[in-house]
């Protein structure tokens, strides 16, 4: 009885403490400026207004980043998609001479594992020759490639655990390779090309440092950028950030609970299958 | 008859090729933009003011800047997965069984990991705040003082702050991964254990803990790559200060190459940070391939 009880004090401590910094960031984006600096800080009672919301998306333009953010994300999330499917059926139903399906595996996985900041000087540089700065096409391209590992590893995931009988039966029937792999196969991983697209598009709507070094203008910024501006300026606008910063998670938050079944695969790339 | 046979020679015309067809697009992409990215790199950290040699490469060993942001990379990275493997295998520990309620802890628990880290920053800038953030003000209403406690702008207490907003957001992470690998155990070494009159102490030392080997050094591998490249909360919290306080080896090469504009140096040190980064994931797999190999 006693250890039942230690159980569910650990547990709403832990509870408050996951949820309370963001439930702050959410009254302070509805609270107007005076009540910002109002001591004992006001928890509960305060007279909500959404002023911090029309400033941040009517006045000035987190609107713009808003949608760029969606487009780069979708466009991405779809690019990635198709590449890496095709790429993950391939790995998980042919063996190739040599090893070379294993060990492209490896080398996918291991292209992932470079830390960002490694590759954005370079690729800075390309983009910066290409003339491609400050467009939502170099975030696109970038965040294709950054999400292509991870969509190759998930889906071969899925793919593996598709019993091969079922192809060969359509191979038998007269199908081809690609016609049991659209009518046999992805109907049958579908919820798993679900939750791996929306992995991708968590990835991308969250990504900040890529989108920090090749997008500098307000028609080409994301939401993230846009957010990151307006910290490190002398003056800081709490309510607006706030506000932004409560639109950014909304999305992400009907996502993640979409998929939770899929989640701890989907964060350890497929590793443990939670 | 004819039909199946027409269409599997068919096939084996085409068969040897298709898996290439498929597999090359993928390749071709990862190729331009994650290997060739790795070479031009190189040809950058090999030019210097005088033509090519090692120049930026030698000028690292006496850059304490870089070895300073080098040994606060480690102590942020080693601090946050301390806290976070033990809060989140304590946590997995305590969960592990039927609660009522679980659902929804999981759920409300995904929030601090799912968040972008620039909002992750920002909300933490807002709690941390010395004038008007919640953490002081508690503080205060408890009767605590707060003078001295300005958190992210305070040399001493600023490298401690962005460790406990990396631990908020990823202990979470931790908890499910751990909760999942205990939940793939089977009951049979529980039984034994308690038939044997083992202990609940000797049960996790020598039931549990092995048993839950590959999970732990998976979610240890992961983190380690996390933590050592991080970049997005600190840039939001301190950009790296007040001073240096802060600077890990991710913002001292953004800072080299977007604010000093000095690509090659930057491409250097770069190269330092994939090796360490390269050398502790391959350490990592060893152990784990030779874990399951046991198993």
């Amino acid at each position: 009885m006693k250890h039942r009880f230690s159980k569910y004090v650990a547990l709403s401590v832990a509870l408050a403490a996951a949820l309370a910094p963001v439930y702050w960031m959410f009254t302070i984006s509805l609270k107007s400026e005076i009540d910002h600096f109002a001591s004992p800080p006001p928890w509960f009672n305060f007279t909500p207004t959404l002023e911090h919301y029309y400033e941040a998306f009517v006045t000035r333009s987190f609107g713009q980043y808003l949608i760029t953010s969606a487009v780069v994300a979708v466009i991405s999330t779809l690019c990635a998609l198709v590449l890496g499917t095709f790429a993950a059926y391939s790995l998980a139903r042919f063996r190739l001479p040599y090893n070379l399906d294993s060990r492209l595996s490896m080398w996918i996985l291991s292209t992932r594992m470079f830390p960002a900041i490694v590759t954005a000087v370079p690729l800075f540089l390309m983009m910066r020759d290409l003339r491609l700065l400050n467009t939502k096409a170099a975030l696109i391209i970038v965040y294709t490639a950054f999400n292509l590992p991870f969509v190759v590893w998930m889906m071969r995931g899925f793919f593996d655990e598709v019993p091969r009988d079922l192809e060969e039966a359509a191979l038998v029937d007269g199908d081809s390779r690609m016609g049991a792999l659209f009518r046999v196969v992805l109907p049958l991983v579908a919820p798993g090309l679900a939750a791996t697209a929306v992995f991708c598009l968590i990835v991308s709507w969250n990504e900040f440092l890529f989108a920090l070094v090749l997008t500098q203008t307000d028609a080409s910024m994301t939401l993230p950028v846009g957010i990151a501006g307006r910290v490190t300026q002398y003056e800081i606008k709490w309510g607006v950030m706030s506000a932004a910063g409560a639109v950014a998670i909304v999305p992400i938050l009907v996502f993640a609970m979409a998929m939770q079944k899929y989640l701890v695969r989907g964060l350890s790339m497929g590793a443990v299958k939670g | 008859m004819p039909k199946s046979r027409r269409l599997s020679n068919a096939g084996s015309r085409r068969g040897p090729l298709l898996p290439y067809l498929l597999l090359a697009p993928a390749v071709a992409v990862l190729l331009a933009l994650s290997i060739y990215p790795l070479i031009y790199s190189i040809s950058v950290s090999l030019q210097t003011a005088a033509g090519w040699g090692l120049g930026n490469f030698t000028r690292l060993l006496s850059d304490n800047f870089f070895l300073t942001a080098m040994a606060h990379t480690f102590v942020y990275a080693i601090a946050a997965l301390t806290c976070e493997f033990l809060l989140g295998l304590g946590l997995a520990l305590l969960l592990n069984s039927q609660i009522r309620g679980r659902g929804l802890f999981r759920a409300s628990l995904l929030v601090p990991m799912m968040l972008p880290p620039v909002v992750a920053g920002v909300v933490w800038r807002l709690l941390l705040n010395p004038n008007f953030g919640a953490v002081n003000g508690t503080l205060k209403q408890i009767g605590i003082d707060t003078e001295s406690l300005t958190w992210t702008a305070s040399p001493r207490l600023a490298m401690l702050s962005v460790i406990a907003v990396d631990v908020w957001q990823w202990t979470p992470f931790v908890f499910l991964v751990l909760l999942a690998g205990l939940q793939a155990i089977p009951q049979e070494p529980y039984e034994a254990a308690l038939i044997d009159g083992s202990s609940r102490w000797q049960t996790f030392r020598h039931v549990t803990l092995p048993l839950l080997k590959p999970a732990i050094l998976i979610v240890l591998l992961l983190r380690t790559m996390d933590l050592l490249r991080v970049f997005d909360q600190i840039f939001i919290l301190t950009e790296g200060g007040p001073g240096f306080a802060t600077e890990t080896i991710s913002l001292y090469i953004y800072r080299t190459a977007f604010r000093f504009f000095d690509f090659g140096y930057a491409a250097a040190m770069s190269f330092v940070l994939l090796i360490v980064t390269n050398v502790i994931s391959v350490f990592y797999i060893r152990v784990l391939k030779h874990e399951t190999q046991i198993q």
